[in-house]
């Protein structure tokens, strides 16, 4: 449901049309800028459905409805035109807010926050951008906002942290991946880790193969007299000393590189370890200059 | 516990790559000319066989006389003379017999005496086949058994200014060297 509201404001330097453009019903928000802002005076009309959609939909927004807020200023006779968009998305709110001057009738304040909802979150964060806009900002509001942070962060624990990760993956490659949730990473590192122990095993079997048999064959090769025996003895102890030179380098080589696998994969669970969400508060429009009086 | 597992396994295959021993390449059997031929000598070659032997007191020592010739190389031959040099103080000779190549495989019986005074042994045979003249290749000329006298180690060896080979024609046959065995009386 859209709600949508007008509500005049009359203060002796600067007088406010404010319009209040909300998703959902929300009750006691007009008593509360009576109550909050009790040195203005505020007139509601809910006969208004849509406000300024789609002024993003155009390359300069800030000038879009110029001859709008100039009519608007006219017919309440008020300086100023505060638009307030407020949606719901989950436990998040995505307000907006438009400061229009009636005299240009340019955009000339403008915010946008994502933030999570708290107690009273939606009038407070309300009362704050309205305040902002009017000089009147009280401090309660912005404490009443700190409630969205730990109070208490040393006593926050986590349940996962990086260096679980990295453990799990120092113990089982891939293990800290999946357990930080990154199913495909685990996969892979899983993967990769697997092969090359797997190859490193197979390279060693045949190091060890071949090595014993280069032992046999010299063995044989030094208990003969016969020079054919000799011969054939001393080819295939030629054949299996090179190919265990050649596993044992393999080998060599690809027990360093699952090694190193194997602690990289360690680093990367920690990099990419769980930890806190940082998104409680998104801020996603820069301050303009705030209107005098 | 994790890092303790992490580090078992990081032990575990450095002892893995640590145990990929590079064996040495020894091929040092004296009937092998290519052993030979790593070690600067040339064929053909006088050897025994083996080229180390360890016996106690109450063994007996045999030792294996062979020829060495380089596979593309081979000259035939009728007639040797060998002159062997052994510890007398260590050693006594016992017996000499007539090797496998020398008899073609106990297909013929060769002229074979020899004589010794002291530490020198002349060996004396000639190849006396029935249907060839000559021998040609590597092979075992003779079997020579000794006693051992006391506890100790020596070598045994030819003395090639002595030695000779000949064809059935009586020309002789260059022999470019010689490798001698080491006995251990224990």
């Amino acid at each position: 449901m859209l709600l949508s509201g007008i509500a005049s404001a009359f203060d002796q330097e600067a007088t406010y049309l404010v319009l209040n453009h909300f998703d959902k019903p929300l009750a006691g928000i007009d008593r509360s800028l009576i109550d909050n802002f009790n040195n203005s005076t505020f007139n509601f009309d809910s006969s208004v459905d849509a406000l300024f959609e789609d002024i993003d939909d155009h390359d300069n927004p800030a000038s879009k409805y110029m001859d709008d807020i100039k009519d608007l200023g006219r017919t309440h006779n008020v300086n100023f035109v505060l638009l307030n968009r407020i949606q719901h998305s989950g436990d998040r709110l995505i307000m907006e807010g438009l400061l229009f001057n009636t005299r240009s009738g340019g955009l000339i304040h403008r915010r946008k926050i994502n933030l999570k909802n708290y107690n009273n979150g939606l009038v407070n964060e309300l009362s704050l951008w309205v305040g902002k806009t009017k000089n009147q900002v009280q401090k309660g509001w912005e404490k009443e906002r700190e409630a969205i942070l730990f109070l208490n962060p040393e006593e926050i624990s986590y349940d996962k942290t990086p260096i679980g990760a990295a453990l799990r993956s120092l113990a089982v490659p891939g293990w800290g991946q999946a357990y930080s949730g990154n199913t495909l990473s685990a996969g892979l590192w899983a993967a990769i880790e697997l092969s090359l122990s797997l190859a490193f095993i197979s390279s060693y079997n045949n190091y060890d193969s071949s090595a014993k048999s280069y032992l046999e064959n010299i063995k044989l090769y030094d208990a003969t007299d016969d020079e054919k025996e000799i011969a054939d003895y001393r080819d295939s102890a030629e054949k299996d000393w090179d190919d265990h030179v050649l596993y044992s380098k393999l080998a060599i080589t690809l027990a360093g590189t699952t090694l190193t696998g194997w602690v990289s994969n360690s680093i990367h669970a920690w990099i990419f370890g769980p930890r806190p969400y940082t998104n409680i508060y998104q801020k996603g429009m820069p301050h303009s200059t705030l209107p005098k009086g | 516990m994790r890092i303790l597992h992490g580090l078992k396994i990081s032990l575990l295959v450095i002892t893995i790559v640590c145990s990929c021993t590079i064996y040495d390449k020894i091929f040092d059997n004296p009937v092998d000319h290519k052993a030979n031929e790593e070690q600067g000598i040339g064929a053909p070659t006088l050897v025994f066989y083996p080229k180390t032997q360890t016996v106690t007191q109450t063994d007996s020592i045999l030792i294996g006389s062979f020829i060495v010739f380089k596979e593309d190389s081979t000259k035939p031959f009728s007639g040797i003379h060998l002159q062997i040099e052994f510890p007398n103080e260590l050693m006594e000779l016992d017996t000499i017999v007539p090797g496998i190549f020398i008899t073609d495989t106990s297909q013929s019986t060769p002229l074979f005496t020899y004589t010794y005074d002291d530490n020198i042994v002349d060996l004396y045979a000639y190849f006396l086949g029935t249907v060839k003249l000559d021998l040609e290749g590597t092979g075992h000329l003779a079997d020579l058994i000794f006693n051992p006298l006391t506890t100790g180690n020596d070598s045994i060896g030819y003395n090639l200014s002595e030695c000779i080979i000949v064809d059935h024609e009586d020309a002789q046959i260059d022999i470019n060297g010689m490798r001698g065995a080491e006995i251990i009386v224990q």
